[in-house]
């Protein structure tokens, strides 16, 4: 039985304040700080910690994604098709992680978060992409659209290409998701973005609408089988709540350089630790 | 009524059901002195709403991941009668597929 103490239950609410907050402003479900937080800081075996850590995954991303629907930034139709990808390979990774050695599965952590840093550091972004044309596949299913944006008080219209490749890169990006107990924003956000050419905030809204269904598909996977520790999940769930409606408000303006250069630097450092944590399980920040 | 309107709001309402009920939980295990807490061996409904509405700990923060796992599928679920309603076949059979994937997730959880 695992033991949690009082100080443990409230650092892990702290933390996932956090996480709730960087979800929001980055279209992410918050796993990649959850994950390394639960396994480094607080020692707990990686099944319950990747249990815990997509349950909020779900929390993060429908508290984010209940906003942004409203604001009419995130694309439903889009978000919608793509989930066919994600959802598939969600549910393909949470099996396959059942038959995976702990220590791998940290190893392949840490490899995912070195990618996430460099995305956030010189990973390019296109704000306002133009002159896209889009393919058959995106006027079939009439995928592109218009949005608000809050900080130039225009309404622009932006159309959706490469949408099969994409498609194609949400079930690596669910597969992802379920292996590793994250929402897959990381890889979902830049290909959106840079393949099928949405602008930026409209990627990271969709990104955040698509992650609450690709969790919730692990996320039983994991409850079923018994991963769900009730005293690690529960301050989670409080908490990205919590930092998510504080994170909703702040993606109205875009994060600074500054704040992208802190998270990564911050990522690059849990994906050093996860690694060695991969080779030496005995250690514990 | 409007789709977005529709989305926006069931979402709001499941996430903020389920930290609730884990606040819920949370104050119980707190009054009752931060005792150590068990999981029963096997889930189902029918376990956690029994275990929930005995007030035990476990049961009512299972009932919160319950409901918050429930709300996405719902609302892909809420989607889909949208899109049958508005006649449009191409959306109506892609939200239906998500559907039966999210539903046979947990029918093959629970069966392995």
């Amino acid at each position: 039985m695992l033991v949690v103490t009082p100080f443990e239950v409230f650092s892990i609410f702290l933390m996932s304040i956090l996480a709730g907050l960087i979800g929001a402003v980055f279209g992410l479900g918050g796993g990649i700080l959850i994950i390394p937080f639960l396994t480094l800081v607080e020692g707990v075996p990686v099944p319950y910690a990747v249990g815990a850590s997509i349950i909020s995954v779900v929390a993060t991303s429908s508290a984010s994604a209940a906003t942004y629907v409203q604001d009419r930034l995130t694309n439903l139709r889009l978000g919608m098709f793509l989930e066919v990808g994600t959802v598939l390979g969600a549910i393909t990774g949470a099996f396959v992680a059942a038959f995976l050695d702990p220590a791998i599965l940290l190893v392949l952590f840490g490899i995912l978060l070195i990618y996430a840093s460099a995305t956030m550091i010189v990973g390019p972004r296109i704000d306002f992409p133009s002159g896209v044309v889009p393919d058959k596949t995106a006027q079939r299913l009439r995928l592109g659209s218009e949005y608000f944006d809050p900080a130039t008080g225009t309404t622009s219209r932006y159309e959706v290409t490469n949408t099969l490749r994409t498609l194609g890169i949400s079930g690596i990006s669910g597969i992802v998701s379920g292996l590793l107990g994250v929402g897959g924003g990381i890889i979902s956000v830049p290909t959106m973005n840079l393949l099928s050419k949405v602008p930026m905030k409209v990627a990271s809204a969709t990104s955040n609408f698509m992650i609450g269904v690709t969790a919730a598909a692990s996320s039983s996977v994991y409850f079923v089988r018994g991963d769900v520790q009730p005293l690690l999940v529960a301050p989670l769930m409080v908490g990205v709540v919590i930092g998510a409606a504080v994170g909703t408000r702040l993606l109205r303006r875009t994060p600074p350089l500054k704040v992208k250069l802190l998270f990564a630097i911050l990522l690059i450092t849990i994906s050093i630790a996860m690694i060695l944590k991969g080779f030496f399980p005995q250690i514990v920040l | 009524m409007d789709l977005n309107r529709i989305v926006a709001q069931s979402l709001r309402v499941g996430v903020l059901f389920s930290a609730v009920l884990s606040l819920l939980g949370l104050s119980l295990w707190a009054f009752g002195g931060f005792g150590s807490v068990s999981v029963p061996a096997v889930l189902s409904v029918g376990v956690i709403l029994r275990l929930a509405s005995a007030g035990d700990l476990t049961g009512i923060v299972y009932l919160g991941v319950i409901v918050l796992i429930a709300t996405p599928i719902f609302r892909v679920a809420i989607s889909s009668i949208y899109f049958a309603a508005e006649r449009d076949g191409a959306y109506a059979g892609i939200t239906i597929l998500v559907l039966g994937m999210l539903l046979l997730a947990l029918y093959s959880g629970a069966a392995g």
